[in-house]
């Protein structure tokens, strides 16, 4: 069984002169939560739509769960469980009836769909407005009913397209808990489109960052902007800055003020860092402190994608 | 087949919580049903074969002003709930979403067609004080009319509003389009390509007629509104 719950290899999508998608190439592992980040019109919802067989991609290969999107685009519906920006509830009818239409889609049995459906609507804490229409409801408890209903199949592939977009705080914390108890359930895989991006270094096990339908970085949400050369702060005494700036170090390592008593050094891999406090020991320079320093994913974010693109 | 009965549940159970639906198909219904019922007894004398004849054209007429507000609604009230992105990303076929569309719509026009029936013969029956009698139902092309040119008429205003709400996107233009359909029919009529006929196989020619227009339009709808398609469209 292939590795990957989603494929995708040079992967293109053209409207009109416009390049909504251009050569997207990532790989989602199965039972995995992957963060897709980037800000409004980068080509995250296109890619949903690509995902799941609702668009055709104008080049390039797609796998989803082994599936070629084009051709068993209705394979791969029937077993992901797909949340839309506009999570598309029907207003006229109760939360009930709302998931018991997607347990008939889903060709639940009366009683399993009964079953699914309570649970569900417990899970999300709706089980007591379950007949109240939706009309009535607050975006928050649309949020939380939409992603119910994506969860009524118990779909091996969750897709999750901006599940936070126009929540209030306190309901943006509500449907984080909800994520990151899905995404502890294990075997789920959950390609999430967000805004969130300390949600998204939090739950994700991998993100990719999204601009003008190219992908600017993909990786681990935690290292994604320790990338380039791994860098440590130095708190020293005794500071001789010539002393320090005549040591002997490895070609690509170099140690550079920040202010006072702080440094920087940027090594050439992790493990130089013992090479460093040696030389500057054997300097007579005191090491008072090593702090590895790391960027964070909202740094690296506003990094790629400019300021311009507040999240 | 299963899903678009799955689809046409859900569509009567949205029509069932639908006020601007329900004050439609009673106004046409009861409109349709005491109009030509007083007309009758009006002119109870005065009134021949032909002219009993022409009272069964209210019923067709019925399920065509039910149908085009019925058809485009159902199509557009999910546009701008966002709820047909939902239908697309689901495993439902295009076919089983439209086709329980145009089937539901179909099917709520000819009900209330067949209610306006009921109501007239009710009606008259009430306001002649004569006791029920079959009226132009006793009449074979008016009986044709009634069910097979009702029949012809609800599927084509079902299948035109359906797929002219898919591709408009705007309530009033949807039905506005859907309604000079309609008049499009007549066209062939006044412009003499085909002869006017109440004669049973006249009326029963046309029914036909209309049937095979309503399938083929529903055939060339469901090739041009695939699910890659629409979600342009959905986009525009």
């Amino acid at each position: 069984m292939d590795n990957h719950a989603i494929e995708c290899v040079g992967v293109a999508r053209k409207f009109g002169a416009r390049n909504a998608v251009s050569d997207l190439n990532l790989g989602v592992p199965r039972g995995s939560v992957f963060g897709f980040l980037g800000p409004n019109g980068a080509g995250k919802t296109t890619t949903v739509r690509l995902l799941v067989g609702m668009l055709r991609p104008s080049a390039g290969t797609i796998q989803v769960l082994g599936h070629d999107p084009r051709t068993e685009g209705d394979w791969i519906r029937a077993h992901a469980g797909v949340m839309l920006d506009n999570v598309g509830l029907y207003d006229r009818l109760s939360a009930q009836q709302n998931l018991e239409f997607a347990a008939q889609v889903a060709r639940l049995s009366p009683a399993e769909g009964r079953r699914r459906i309570e649970a569900q609507l417990k899970r999300v804490d709706l089980w007591d407005r379950r007949r109240d229409r939706v009309s009535g409801f607050s975006k928050g408890m649309r949020q939380k009913l939409g992603l119910a209903r994506a969860l009524i199949a118990e779909p091996e592939l969750l897709i999750l397209d901006e599940p936070t977009a126009g929540l209030d705080p306190s309901n943006i914390v509500m449907v984080r808990e909800l994520l990151v108890s899905l995404a502890e359930e294990a075997g789920r895989t959950i390609f999430l489109c967000t805004h969130l991006l300390a949600e998204a270094q939090r739950i994700c096990d991998q993100v990719a960052i999204i601009q003008q339908g190219k992908i600017l970085a993909i990786g681990d949400p935690h290292r994604l902007g320790d990338q380039g050369a791994p860098t440590v702060r130095l708190t020293l005494t005794g500071v001789d800055a010539t002393a320090i700036t005549h040591l002997t170090l490895p070609d690509q390592v170099t140690v550079q003020p920040i202010s006072g008593n702080d440094w920087r050094a940027v090594l050439g891999s992790e493990e130089e860092v013992e090479t460093v406090v040696r030389a500057l020991v054997e300097a007579g320079v005191g090491v008072r402190a090593v702090i590895p320093e790391q960027v964070s994913l909202e740094e690296e974010y506003l990094r790629l994608v400019g300021g311009d693109n507040h999240v | 087949m299963f899903e678009v009965w799955t689809m046409m549940r859900k569509e009567f159970a949205e029509l069932a919580g639908n006020r601007r639906f329900f004050l439609v198909f009673l106004i046409a219904v009861l409109a349709m049903a005491f109009i030509p019922s007083l007309t009758y007894t009006h002119h109870h004398a005065g009134l021949g074969g032909i002219g009993v004849t022409f009272l069964a054209f209210y019923i067709p007429f019925a399920a065509v002003i039910v149908v085009a507000n019925t058809a485009p609604d159902l199509v557009l009230h999910e546009r701008v709930g966002h709820t047909l992105d939902y239908l697309l990303t689901t495993r439902l076929s295009d076919r089983a979403i439209f086709g329980a569309k145009v089937m539901t719509a179909f099917l709520v026009g000819y009900v209330a067609a067949m209610l306006a029936v009921g109501a007239q013969l009710l009606a008259v029956a009430i306001l002649s004080r004569n006791g029920l009698h079959w009226l132009y139902l006793a009449v074979p092309s008016a009986r044709i009319i009634v069910f097979g040119v009702t029949a012809g008429a609800s599927l084509y205003v079902a299948v035109v509003g359906t797929f002219v709400a898919l591709r408009v996107g705007e309530q009033r233009a949807a039905y506005m389009v859907t309604i000079l359909s309609v008049f499009v029919l007549a066209v062939p009529f006044i412009v003499g390509w085909i002869p006017l006929s109440l004669t049973t196989q006249g009326v029963g020619r046309d029914a036909e007629g209309l049937a095979i227009i309503a399938l083929a339009l529903n055939v060339i709808g469901l090739r041009l509104f695939r699910r890659d398609m629409l979600v342009l469209y959905l986009q525009e």
